[in-house]
């Protein structure tokens, strides 16, 4: 993996994305740029990441339940 | 499967903190079922959608009776989001890959919370060097509201900078934890 190619994967790892007009969730920008091989790292990295996310939440909550439990309660 | 009822009645009367408790129980399982779709659609956007239909669904829900019966049905749903945002990108044409990636195993059970991965993880956290450290407290901070462009911006560093030492911190997060025998790859629990 290319150091370009690290910086992307380490943006699809974030729990923040975009909406739609509609309210859908939009894909990252940074996941589109990555290769099959890049994509398939990116999933496991986030499996991992959400697992520490978790454990290191006094509520056991990962970045992606907080990212929704904030849209849910604006 | 009463605490099952419980929480579903809970959800569908607006509790958005017994939502967070049950999606944070079913994440990793949900995340693992998406794991054949991998390399064909964000995963994390499928996941965030599957789970805000599920908010949506809850009021309506008919529980099965049977146990995980919600679980199950996001399983279901988040295959079904993916599957139309595979097609959305025009990719339907490819068939035979389609239907490997729905006949891939599930897994379908909630997990518990692991106390001695909370204990070492903590621990490992109070050894990271100071930039990682403080990339990695802007993403957990931030609940994955804000891009991490406003993150570094926030440090008063360039976005691949502030990336990575947010890889710095990650790995060395996970390195910490092999150290301890706790090894978090590849598994759902």
């Amino acid at each position: 993996m290319t150091p370009e190619d690290e910086l992307l994967l380490e943006q699809v790892t974030s729990a923040h994305r975009e909406r739609h007009a509609d309210g859908s969730i939009r894909s990252h920008p940074a996941w589109h740029d990555l290769d099959e091989a890049g994509r398939a790292e990116a999933f496991e990295a986030t499996l991992t990441l959400r697992k520490m996310e978790a454990a290191l939440d006094a509520d056991g909550h990962s970045a992606t339940v907080r990212a929704l439990l904030n849209r849910l309660q604006k | 499967m009463k605490e099952e009822l419980q929480t579903l009645g809970a959800m569908a009367s607006g509790d958005a903190h017994a939502f967070a408790r049950w999606a944070s129980s079913v994440e990793q399982p949900l995340r693992g079922s998406l794991r054949a779709f991998a390399a064909s659609v964000d995963t994390e956007a499928v996941l965030q959608e599957t789970l805000l239909r599920i908010w949506q669904v809850a009021p309506r829900f008919t529980h099965d009776g049977k146990p995980n019966a919600l679980l199950r049905f996001a399983m279901r749903t988040a295959r079904n989001v993916a599957v139309s945002e595979w097609r959305r990108q025009g990719r339907a044409d490819q068939q035979e890959a389609l239907e490997q990636h729905l006949s891939a195993e599930l897994t379908i059970a909630p997990i518990t919370p692991d106390p001695h991965l909370r204990e070492q993880i903590v621990k490992c956290r109070e050894k990271l060097p100071g930039k990682p450290k403080v990339a990695l407290e802007q993403r957990l901070v931030s609940d994955g509201t804000e891009d991490d462009g406003v993150l570094a911006q926030r440090l008063g560093m360039s976005l691949n900078t502030f990336l990575q030492n947010f890889t710095r911190a990650r790995k060395f997060l996970k390195e910490c934890l092999e150290k301890a025998g706790i090894h978090l790859d590849g598994e759902l629990s």
